[in-house]
């Protein structure tokens, strides 16, 4: 038995029990809600899932391709807007605004991206976080469109084929649909040619240019796609809470969604997941101590930023590379091995 | 002619980093451009590829007009570069550092990624067996799964000039690659410039190493004070007094 | 067009803008020193308001001091948190740019928090010192305190630049932001000259609160918006240049009047972002910076 052999056996052994893992979790994500002891639990994790969408979209255009989107909470109510207006208005389903959110988001996340040809570092950041406050007080004084300050209410929830989806129990697999989706899409795109460019720019901006990255193109990319994302959980969110208003699509909610995608590990899609779960999970059940519960927020992000800059995803990497580790997980003896078609996106 | 450089003229702020420098490489060579620190080579590649856009000149590749052209249409022309100090793609392995510069013959993009998965992953192998290909004749194959940073220095010279070569282009333009390489690493270096120029890419070359220079240029181009000075085959040029004087002068001053 | 109402505004405008400009100056000089992109310069604001004006306004036990002794309790006390401050920054200048931003927000985040902990979330009005009734010359009508903010900016200002110009310590300050290798190869102490940096851009933000204080109302959130605003004002003017922090407070503050006296007053905010959004697209570098070639 020659060498290969040996790597091929354990790379089936590594792909069953990946599987059977990945089996798991499915069967514990479909059955969640009907498990689930209350509602109001299935709620926080349908927001949660809202913060995942959005979450992976800024880990797009920061983690990988270092760009500083710092407007993804107005983007987010570009979308929420967007639905809430065409389902109010004109009565059209979600299924339908959810590619309309996306759309409008991505238009406006273009033009947030612009000025990324232009400056780069703490101006891009305070660029895009002028034109997010734009977008906000648009949507705060725009009165007779937005409904100003108050905000617009009476969000229809959608219906399948005849089938109200309209309490959070059911609410929750059009959520889980849209999170493996827009997981799925992320991995691919940022898997080949794209992603490569997307981390050039990122590492090295002169150098991208010189290699023919197209880095204008791919800049103002990393901006649209982060704001579809953000567009998407804008439609989803808005057709689940039924009434939105612009407060909740200010710059502290960027700050919030940059935290968590911190947290959970920049550059790292899994860690998008990890964060988006963890923080308003946290949260939610911190609420009896309020404001100490702030200020611990606030410690807690000085901590990740100055001991594990990587977020969680980096505690599993130093796990996993620990000694403890190295017993517990069979190490893949073909590291070192070029694996056709496969880079270190997670 | 080949590469057509005329009359050149860069200005920052009131200082003239290059003045009316015209220049001509001819396909095949290996074109040397030397010259005391300041002198404007950097600047003279910076400009030529992309980078900066001119006070006044014009630059003609293969009889078509490219000056002020963005990088990355230049690289697409047919121009490949590296720097003076090592830019590897530093959360990149090896592989993907080369792949990068691949990309831009790439088929694939945002919308193909998503509508047709078989095609990008055809392309994707196609493009790893060329990269793999390209690290093999430089000696690093070995070395594709690492990141690129974590790679000795002479090492992360190679990848930087296989990286450019994968642009597949049809110039080169080198800065300074035998700087912090040993004796043993600079002969190596000597051999590969020749095969690269044997495989049909000619190559512009910025170079302290004058051992290398004399070694594997055919013309050679000095600069001083942003000013062409003189211009000839090797012989010529180590023997002209105004080019001696260039070096001299300017190590006579503390 | 009334010019009476116009200098009006623009006077307004100097005002609210004095108050940007002491905010930018803490920004572009601890850029400046430590390489910092210091977000929680907004909370370092909030926190000097507090500690001037709490002693004016009788909050802690019904203490009350006069409105100088309050501003001079409140510069101490906050270019002291200024110098505990260096000691968590100096790890965070050493970072990317994206940890520096998260580090500093999370550092506003406890100190906006604690503050409300301390104080309770709704804020409170200051009366002015001075009266209450404006000011009337030539038709003109203006706010003694609004004159007094401005003045008081002015003479900050100037006291800053002689600080800079002609004082020793000032001099080593410039020194060591300039280069620290050198400057410590000198025997200039580089930390103890960014403590001092801080030290300065957290007093000039106390000074500009508790001044600020009478027209504004005081709350723990009170940072949050001015500090934003006092960022975009010193990269309008030029990230980390002194006259440039100056110039884009003023200027940003007049643009908000202006827009909102003659454009729209609700889409005030709006406005004032979108010239400086359209003033980087033009000169990267903001008003004063210097045109620079970017390294390649």
């Amino acid at each position: 038995m020659d060498d290969r052999t040996v790597t091929d056996q354990a790379t089936r052994k590594r792909f069953g029990a990946k599987t059977a893992l990945l089996g798991a979790a499915g069967c514990v994500l479909l059955l969640f809600p009907l498990v689930a002891p209350n509602a109001y639990q299935v709620h926080i994790i349908n927001t949660a899932g809202i913060y995942i969408l959005i979450s992976l979209g800024l880990n797009i255009a920061m983690g990988f391709a270092g760009q500083y989107n710092l407007a993804m909470g107005p983007l987010w109510g570009v979308g929420a807007y967007t639905a809430a207006l065409l389902n109010t208005r004109l009565g059209i389903p979600l299924w339908l605004n959810l590619p309309a959110s996306m759309v409008a988001a991505g238009l406006v996340g273009g033009i947030v991206g612009l000025p990324s040809m232009k400056v780069r570092s703490h101006y891009l950041a305070i660029v895009t976080i002028g034109l997010g406050e734009v977008i906000n007080i648009v949507l705060v004084n725009a009165q007779g469109l937005t409904g100003g300050p108050d905000g617009i209410s009476r969000i229809r929830m959608p219906t399948l084929f005849g089938f109200p989806l309209d309490s959070d129990k059911r609410y929750y697999y059009v959520i889980l649909l849209a999170v493996v989706v827009g997981f799925l899409f992320a991995r691919r795109i940022l898997r080949h040619r794209v992603g490569r460019s997307f981390r050039a720019i990122r590492d090295d901006y002169q150098a991208a240019k010189a290699m023919g990255v197209n880095t204008a193109y791919y800049q103002i990319l990393a901006f649209v796609v982060s704001a579809v994302y953000a567009g998407a959980a804008g439609a989803l969110y808005a057709h689940l809470d039924t009434y939105i208003s612009p407060d909740i699509f200010d710059f502290n909610s960027s700050l919030f969604i940059l935290t968590m995608t911190l947290v959970g590990g920049m550059g790292s899609l899994v860690g998008s997941i990890v964060g988006a779960l963890a923080l308003p999970i946290l949260q939610e059940y911190l609420r009896v101590i309020k404001n100490w519960q702030l200020v611990g927020y606030g410690v807690a992000i000085m901590v990740v930023v100055l001991f594990v800059p990587g977020g969680t995803m980096e505690l599993v990497r130093r796990f996993r590379s620990s000694r403890l580790a190295g017993r517990l997980w069979a190490r893949n003896p073909a590291s070192g091995k070029v694996r056709v078609g496969e880079t270190d996106v997670p | 002619m080949f590469l057509e450089i005329e009359s050149l003229t860069m200005q920052f702020g009131g200082i003239y980093a290059l003045k009316e420098v015209s220049l001509a490489v001819e396909q095949g060579e290996i074109h040397g451009l030397i010259g005391p620190n300041g002198s404007g080579k950097t600047t003279t590649f910076n400009v030529v590829s992309g980078y900066y856009k001119p006070t006044s000149g014009s630059i003609r590749f293969e009889g078509a007009g490219i000056t002020g052209l963005p990088a990355h249409k230049i690289t697409a022309a047919g121009f490949a570069r590296t720097f003076q100090n090592l830019r590897l793609f530093s959360s990149m392995t090896v592989l993907d550092n080369v792949l990068v510069g691949m990309g831009h013959h790439a088929k694939t993009g945002l919308w193909r990624e998503i509508l047709n998965p078989a095609a990008v992953r055809r392309e994707e192998s196609r493009f790893v067996g060329d990269a793999i290909h390209l690290l093999e004749l430089f000696g690093i194959a070995g070395l594709a799964d690492h990141p690129a940073t974590g790679l000795s220095y002479g090492e992360q010279r190679r990848v930087e000039i296989a990286r450019a070569l994968a642009t597949k282009p049809k110039i080169l333009l080198l800065d300074e690659p035998a700087a912090g390489l040993n004796e043993v690493e600079s002969d190596e270096l000597r051999g590969t410039l020749k095969s690269i120029r044997d495989s049909g890419v000619t190559i512009l070359l910025i170079e302290h190493d004058m051992k290398l220079v004399m070694g594997v240029c055919d013309v050679i181009t000095v600069l001083d004070y942003g000013r062409k000075i003189a211009e000839g085959p090797c012989e010529s040029v180590s023997g002209d007094p105004v080019v001696i004087e260039a070096y001299l002068g300017k190590e006579d001053e503390p | 067009m009334n010019s009476g109402i116009f200098i009006q505004t623009i006077i307004g405008g100097l005002g609210i803008g004095s108050l940007y400009a002491l905010i930018a100056l803490g920004y572009s000089m601890v850029y400046r020193s430590m390489g910092l992109v210091n977000f929680a310069q907004g909370s370092i604001y909030m926190v000097g308001t507090y500690f001037g004006i709490i002693w004016y306004a009788g909050i802690v036990v019904g203490l009350r001091v006069p409105y100088p002794v309050a501003l001079l309790i409140g510069i101490l006390l906050n270019a002291m948190l200024g110098v505990v401050l260096e000691r968590i920054f100096r790890p965070l200048a050493k970072l990317d740019l994206m940890f520096m931003l998260l580090g500093t927000i999370g550092l506003g985040f406890v100190l906006n928090n604690l503050f409300v902990i301390i104080f309770g979330a709704e804020g409170f009005a200051v009366k002015s010192p001075l009266p209450d009734t404006p000011i009337i010359v030539l038709g003109i009508r203006v706010l003694p305190q609004m004159l007094l903010l401005i003045g008081g900016a002015a003479a900050l200002m100037t006291a800053l630049q002689i600080f800079l110009k002609r004082g020793k310590l000032g001099v080593a300050m410039r020194a060591s932001a300039m280069d620290h290798d050198i400057a410590s190869a000198m025997g200039i102490p580089v930390n103890r000259m960014n403590a001092l940096t801080l030290a300065i851009g957290s007093a000039l933000a106390a000074a500009a609160g508790i001044l600020a204080a009478p027209i504004v109302y005081v709350n723990p959130a009170m940072g949050s918006a001015i500090g934003l605003k006092g960022f975009a004002a010193a990269i309008l003017g030029g990230f980390g240049s002194i006259p440039g922090a100056i110039v884009g407070g003023l200027l940003f503050g007049v643009l908000e009047a202006v827009s909102s006296g003659y454009i729209s007053s609700s889409y005030t905010r709006g406005i004032a972002f979108i010239i400086m959004v359209l003033v980087l697209m033009i000169k990267p570098t903001g008003i004063v910076g210097e045109t620079t070639v970017e390294k390649v």
